[in-house]
């Protein structure tokens, strides 16, 4: 039986998508930010009408850091039945950028991306470029840092354990007497007191 | 004229004299969760209206790359609470393609998965349903509806011990065989449900009044639903025949007889019966499973490099001890690479992007939740329409606030 328990690959950390052939029902493609916005056009005219989903992911020790990942879908811009539908080919398109980099907005060419590109600035900190309205949509307008990049800590600081108050600092009480007044020594004796009668 | 909302946020300015800017939500009935939505109106009808999410953010994505695969899987089902087990499947399904063990799911979870998906959908159209009745003043549709999710959730929690988040579905197949008098259990609730189905529709489709409010009302053309990325039935009332289950099946749905009900009229009543249709047509599914539920088998992938080894063995085997101790201490490790996997949940295409790197943990979990797009399209079609009709248009949009946020 084939295992699956295969170890991680020297490099794995930097770019799974390169390592291992798709094994997708998508087409996948690779372009530079340059490209991009002329590519996404000549997309939706050859009848990629649906833009499925637009995510990031963050490759923290590769260059170009981040990868944002469009997913797209092609269906007729119509009503159409079943056998008219097909199984539609989806695309995925793969756009590498470093931090600082800026993308165009696809918000124009398709209006759904209009939250997906302001979730992606708001998790990850990448500008889309011509958005109309770039604003954070999940974390609070006031909120720091981007919380889905992978050097975003997951745990607040660790706070400093108070130390427990010596029994003999506290004030009210004389040092080595408890406040029943009985001692340890008191006490012993009434053991053994006990255990001889 | 100025409103500021809340100091997080920036002034709302209207643009015009003539209108005024009105927060609706966080906290109001009919907005279905926590969402909140900021209007530019005038008099009473909706010039401008920006959807604001995020209240229920919890940062689903990222606890998901903090845990082993399998543990992953029990937060995400957390997401879309009204289906929880779709959540389960889709991420399932993407972490088995990346495995390279989907042909090797055994027949009898494969078809445990589909009885389960589509009781799911049953369920969450009745939560749909009961509430889309409240917001039209028709009060009495909410307790039929939850009457029959009741008798779904008891059949759920009957498989995973859970009737919200049964966690029943895990990566390689299923948590365990469905128990004893479940099959009658679930013949109860196949007899009852034409009945209950026909009520329903009694109580609604002919209504004047429902029909009143919700003819012609929010109408999502074809070139809109696809410019929104709207999925599920909102996309199939607008007339275009996209399903999941058809375009690119998973779970053997390719030999199932179901049709795709779809309407031209792109309304919210449109959506209404495609929604009603599409639980009959589940509940078809739900019968043809039900009879392949007679063969028994395993339900679990014989693969001890991703299975948990049968209790039975664990005392008796030292190879199933050190599985054991291996999957419950450290998981099992996924080959690098990247998937897509969507499945047809009971809102639209839900979308899993994961991201290996060949560690136990997930590298990247990216959800593609249905209702977030869907909801957006509230921009396109809400402008121009009363603000009573916008409580129908977000109603028949159907969002779940879980998934939106995550």
């Amino acid at each position: 039986m084939p295992s699956t328990q295969n170890p991680p690959l020297s490099g794995a950390a930097l770019d799974p998508t390169s390592v291992r052939p798709p094994i997708d029902d998508a087409t996948i493609e690779r372009i530079a930010p340059a490209q991009l916005r002329a590519r996404l056009e000549a997309l939706k005219a050859e009848g990629y009408a649906m833009l499925l989903d637009l995510g990031a992911v963050d490759y923290l020790e590769r260059r170009p850091r981040f990868d944002v990942v469009y997913h797209l879908l092609k269906l007729p811009p119509k009503p159409a039945t079943l056998s008219e539908v097909g199984t539609p080919a989806r695309l995925r398109l793969l756009c590498g950028i470093d931090e600082g980099q800026r993308l165009p907005t696809a918000m124009d060419i398709w209006k759904s991306a209009d939250w997906a590109e302001r979730e992606i600035y708001d998790l990850f900190g990448i500008v889309f470029d011509g958005h109309a309205d770039l604003r954070r949509i999940q974390m609070p307008l006031d909120w720091e840092g981007h919380p889905l990049r992978k050097d975003y800590p997951t745990r607040g600081p660790a706070r400093e354990r108070s130390p427990r108050p010596a029994f003999a600092s506290k004030t009210n009480v004389v040092a080595g007497t408890p406040p029943s007044g009985r001692t340890l020594e008191a006490l012993q004796e009434e053991v053994k007191r006990a255990r001889e009668s | 004229m100025t409103l500021s909302v809340n100091p997080a946020m920036p002034e709302v300015v209207s643009q015009s004299e003539n209108t005024m800017v009105l927060s609706m939500g966080p906290q109001h009935p009919s907005t279905h969760g926590v969402l909140q939505i900021v209007l530019e109106i005038d008099s009473e009808n909706v010039v401008k209206a920006d959807p604001e999410i995020g209240y229920l953010h919890t940062g689903i994505e990222k606890t998901a790359e903090g845990l082993f695969w399998t543990q992953a899987q029990t937060a995400l089902e957390r997401m879309d609470y009204l289906a929880p087990s779709s959540n389960a499947l889709g991420y399932a399904l993407a972490a088995e393609k990346l495995l390279g063990i989907t042909d090797r799911i055994p027949p009898r979870a494969q078809v445990v998965r589909v009885l389960q998906m589509e009781l799911t959908r049953i369920a969450s159209h009745c939560v749909w349903l009961g509430t889309h009745g409240i917001d039209l003043g028709a009060i009495s549709v909410f307790f039929y509806c939850f009457d029959l999710r009741e008798n779904i959730l008891d059949l759920q929690e009957a498989t995973g011990g859970a009737r919200m988040h049964p966690n029943y579905i895990r990566i390689g197949g299923l948590n365990g065989d469905l128990p004893q008098g479940y099959i009658e259990r679930l013949d109860a609730v196949i007899e009852k449900f034409p009945g209950r189905l026909r009520e329903l529709r009694g109580l609604l489709q002919a209504n004047p009044i429902f029909q009143d409010r919700t003819i012609d009302v929010g109408v999502l053309t074809p070139e809109e639903a696809l410019q929104w990325s709207v999925t599920g039935p909102a996309l199939r009332a607008s007339g275009i025949a996209y399903d999941v289950r058809r375009a690119f099946p998973y779970c053997g749905y390719e030999t199932y007889q179901f049709d795709i009900p779809t309407r031209v009229e792109a309304d919210a009543y449109a959506r209404f019966l495609v929604r009603l249709d599409e639980m009959e047509e589940s509940m078809r599914i739900v019968e043809q499973a039900r009879k392949r539920l007679d063969t028994p088998g395993p339900v679990m992938i014989d693969d001890p490099k991703v299975a948990l080894p049968p209790k039975e063995t664990i005392a008796l085997s030292m190879e199933a001890l050190i599985h054991h101790f291996k999957l419950i201490s450290e998981g099992f490790r996924v080959p690098p690479g990247d998937v897509y996997h969507a499945i047809e949940g009971p809102r639209g295409e839900l979308g899993y992007y994961l991201v290996s790197n060949g560690e136990n943990r997930p590298y990247r979990v990216r959800v593609r939740p249905p209702s977030l797009y869907n909801l957006q399209a509230l921009k396109g079609i809400a402008p121009g329409n009363l603000i009573a009709d916008l409580v129908v248009m977000i109603g028949s949009l159907d969002p779940v606030f879980g998934e939106v946020d995550r």
